[in-house]
């Protein structure tokens, strides 16, 4: 094992860094029977590694007046850390360690399990997060990207020290990389060349029986519809569908798409739910970059008695983008948005890390941002409504709020699913 | 901040929530909502769709003092963001038909919080601390005041706030050639100046209620405890750093006395933080728990104990170092995007005048462990503060 994929963003900054490390093992790497392993395995990897203890190792990135913190997403885990450059040497280091030699001692095990089963409760109170999970379910089934990256609470507490361990070990199986962005020291690549950190032989090549990830399948079994009553005022809507992995040669397509319907005030939702009907504060499309099929969902909340019209307003503006050709104006100012998000999402160290680290992280080139603008320009109305059709055709709704107002909406439902049938 | 890509365009004003006369409640953020219709020359929808057309965005937010316009566009846009957002601002067509529909969109953000059950804690919280005072209302606003509203009463609110006096306009990021002529010659210069309201800002301080209430919650699925303490100004900064530098101390990161204690040793809260407001008329300082319900009363004991123990030992220096590296790193952090550092920077220009953003940090390391003992731990104490529990709703 050698030094991480390595990527160098100097930049001039008032003496800050960024390093962001990507292991391409997320949640939808958790084995069968563990779902929530890899972001417990992230969580204690700040608890102790390498010569630190999990006191010593709180003391030395606190003391420098730093962050560093672990966040597992459903394709990786990522490892952030933002220090001045004067503390870099001391502080890249850790990241190694977190790799290399994590010391998952059972009592921090014990205590981040707890934590993350207490956070997988709160998340109850959150009727969008009620409706996504559901989404979620419906869309992925069995699947990879079907549990929240916390897992699943009764497979959660079963969780073992040993089980940690045996993931650790594999961790690094299909790499890793590391993005730094900032005041990069001039001594910080030679000290990591040289440093025990980084040397190969850190976490132990444990041969616990491991288990078998589970399979990337979408869940077509389990009907097209999600119900989560609550007692709640509004009822949170979610309309969407597993589309394409980021790679996707049509993936641009959708992105702009997403910049059409749900980015800034000027987007057809916004327009159509807020402005021209009123009947919604919250609207946006949800379209992350997945190495899979990401999740291209529509989502609004609304009052029970605006959630019909709210329901056939979503519904209206997906038959549009499959059924007919973006107006020519719309799709060249979805172009320059998305040029134009480009610039606002690449605005400090760690915003610009992370993307380089994710786009190497998904396999794909350093400069796949500017080819898809490339493709993106080449993109005419007829062809964004191919892509439209072709990829978003087989909508799945999730629902969340009172009782009443869900039954009404169920019906509205069968009764378009009936007439999409008969189409 | 020559290497920046885009330019921040920030437009401030003191007309938050906290200048409503009665009868208003919810006005100050309506509008807020409202200048987004259209002004007299641009119709709905235009000014979006032209700063987005540039590349650009824009957001605004009203707070309990003020209120902030934002565009951040590519430089080269940013002389007809400028115009745009003036024009927006200063002139908002108010429209009748846009009136009613966009008081239905603040009604459903009114609902959307209403579903939250932590953000229903945190103003309850606030209602009971602050009842006689603006910082005790919600942003947003009753529903009754805004249902009473209309156009014309929006307008006076306008009139009355949007004054020379009570705006500035802050730019951040990379400033393009042209850009200070163009706000030279904008219709910002010839804004009226005088205005009969809060002439010299503020006219009132913080009366803030100490207390204890305990209350259930539908949909609350882990217990809360919250605690609120009354703090020195905005204008104050020596002080406002010292608060800052005592809340890091107690609960950011493991070593903080607070997590340090509650979360990693007894592991009797998932999550304990402590945030500090900074407001103009007294700021708040806030400390949030959230555990499981059989262990509220433990924690609530304990809070009491660490903030008695801070009160009565002076802070080591290797203690008092780290809180000064946590806090001026997290200032030095949040200075690297043009919109941050308008942020930031803002409200020291609209309320004083325009500083270093660094400048802060000189107050940071003038404090000392015996001052912060005495001065901010001593009022930090929970027979100082008004503290709610806040429990699950029990089934049947």
């Amino acid at each position: 094992m050698a030094l991480p994929d390595l990527i160098l963003d100097p930049l001039a900054t008032p003496g800050v860094l960024a390093a962001k490390a990507l292991i391409r093992h997320g949640s939808a790497s958790d084995p069968e029977g563990l779902r929530g392993a890899h972001q417990l395995l992230g969580s204690v990897l700040s608890r102790g590694c390498g010569p630190y203890g999990p006191i010593q190792l709180a003391d030395l990135v606190e003391g420098c007046g730093a962050g560093l913190r672990c966040d597992t997403h459903e394709d990786g885990l990522l490892i952030s850390l933002k220090c001045r450059d004067v503390d870099a040497e001391r502080l890249l280091p850790v990241i190694g360690w977190m790799l290399r030699q994590p010391h998952l001692r059972p009592d921090q095990v014990e205590l981040e399990k707890e934590l993350s089963l207490q956070a997988l409760l709160r998340q109850k109170e959150d009727a969008f997060h009620l409706a996504y999970d559901g989404w979620r379910s419906l869309a992925y089934g069995s699947g990879s990207y079907a549990h929240d990256p916390l897992g699943v609470a009764e497979e959660l507490k079963e969780i073992s020290p040993d089980q940690l361990r045996c993931l650790a070990a594999q961790l690094e199986d299909h790499g890793s990389v590391l993005a730094l962005s900032g005041t990069i020291p001039t001594k910080l690549l030679k000290l990591m060349e040289s440093h025990e950190a980084f040397q190969e032989g850190g976490a132990q090549a444990i041969t616990l029986a491991a288990s078998t990830p589970r399979g990337t399948s979408l869940g077509t079994e389990q009907g097209t519809l999600s119900i989560r009553e609550q007692t709640t005022e509004q009822v949170v809507l979610m309309l969407g569908q597993p589309s394409l992995a980021h790679g996707h040669p049509d993936d641009p397509g959708l992105r702009l798409l997403q910049a059409h319907l749900g980015q800034g005030m000027s987007s057809l939702l916004f327009r159509r739910l807020r402005e021209d009907h009123g009947v919604a504060y919250d609207v946006g499309v949800h379209h992350p970059a997945r190495a899979g099929a990401a999740p291209f969902v529509m989502h609004a909340a609304t009052s029970t008695d605006r959630s019909k019209l709210s329901l056939q307003l979503l519904l209206e503006s997906w038959n549009e983008m499959c059924s007919k050709p973006l107006d020519p104006d719309d799709l060249q100012l979805a172009k320059v948005k998305v040029r134009g998000q480009l610039a606002h999402a690449s605005q400090t160290t760690g915003q610009r890390a992370e993307r380089r680290a994710q786009l190497r992280g998904l396999g794909l080139p350093d400069d796949h941002d500017q080819r898809c603008l490339e493709i993106m320009d080449a993109l005419d109305p007829v062809s964004i409504q191919r892509i439209a059709a072709e990829h978003l055709s087989r909508p799945l709704l999730s629902l969340c709020g009172p009782q009443a107002s869900l039954r009404v909406l169920e019906s509205q439902w069968e009764a378009r699913q009936g007439e999409a049938r008969q189409r | 901040m020559p290497d920046a890509g885009l330019t921040c365009l920030d437009f401030w004003c003191r007309a938050g929530s906290a200048f409503e006369h009665k009868g208003e409640e919810g006005l100050a953020h309506f509008l807020e909502h409202m200048v987004f219709k259209g002004s007299r020359q641009l119709g709905a929808g235009d000014f979006d769709r032209r700063i987005e057309a540039l590349g650009g965005s824009s957001n605004a937010a009203t707070g309990f003092d003020d209120v902030h316009f934002h565009v951040l566009v590519p430089p080269e846009g940013a002389c007809e963001a400028l115009e745009l957002l003036l024009d927006l601002v200063l002139e908002p067509a108010l429209r009748a038909d846009a009136y009613g529909m966009e008081r239905d969109v603040v009604l459903e953000e009114i609902a959307q919080y209403r579903d939250q059950p932590d953000e229903q804690v945190v103003q309850h919280l606030l209602a009971s601390s602050c009842a006689n005072h603006p910082y005790g209302r919600p942003i947003l606003g009753w529903e009754e005041s805004l249902l009473a509203s209309s156009p014309d009463t929006m307008a006076a609110f306008h009139q009355r706030r949007y004054r020379g006096t009570n705006c500035c306009l802050m730019v951040a990021g990379a400033i393009p050639k042209g850009l200070e002529q163009t706000i030279s010659a904008s219709r910002l210069a010839s804004l009226a100046t005088q205005s009969e309201d809060h002439p010299n800002g503020i006219d009132q301080t913080l009366s803030f209620q100490r207390g204890r209430d305990t209350i259930q919650v539908e949909r609350l699925e882990a217990a809360r405890l919250l605690m609120a303490w009354p703090a020195a100004a905005a204008d104050q900064q020596h002080q406002v750093m010292g608060i800052d530098l005592a809340t890091t101390l107690l609960a950011e990161g493991r070593r903080s006395r607070l997590v340090e204690r509650l979360r990693e040793e007894l592991q009797i809260v998932e999550s304990i933080d402590m945030d500090l407001t900074t407001l103009e008329q007294g700021s708040l300082v806030m400390l949030e728990a959230c555990c499981p319900a059989e262990h509220i009363k433990e924690v609530e004991a304990e809070v009491d104990r660490v903030l008695q123990e801070c009160a009565s030992t002076p802070v080591q220096a290797a203690e008092m170092e780290r809180g000064r590296q946590l806090v001026g790193n997290g200032l030095r952090f949040s200075l690297e995007a043009p919109g941050s550092v308008a942020g930031i920077a803002g409200p020291q220009a609209l309320w004083r005048e325009p500083q270093d953003p660094l400048r802060p940090l000189q107050d940071l390391q003038n404090w000392t462990a015996a001052g912060l003992q005495s001065d901010v731990f001593g009022q930090l104490q929970a027979s100082k503060a008004f503290t709610l529990v806040a429990l699950p709703e029990e089934e049947g």
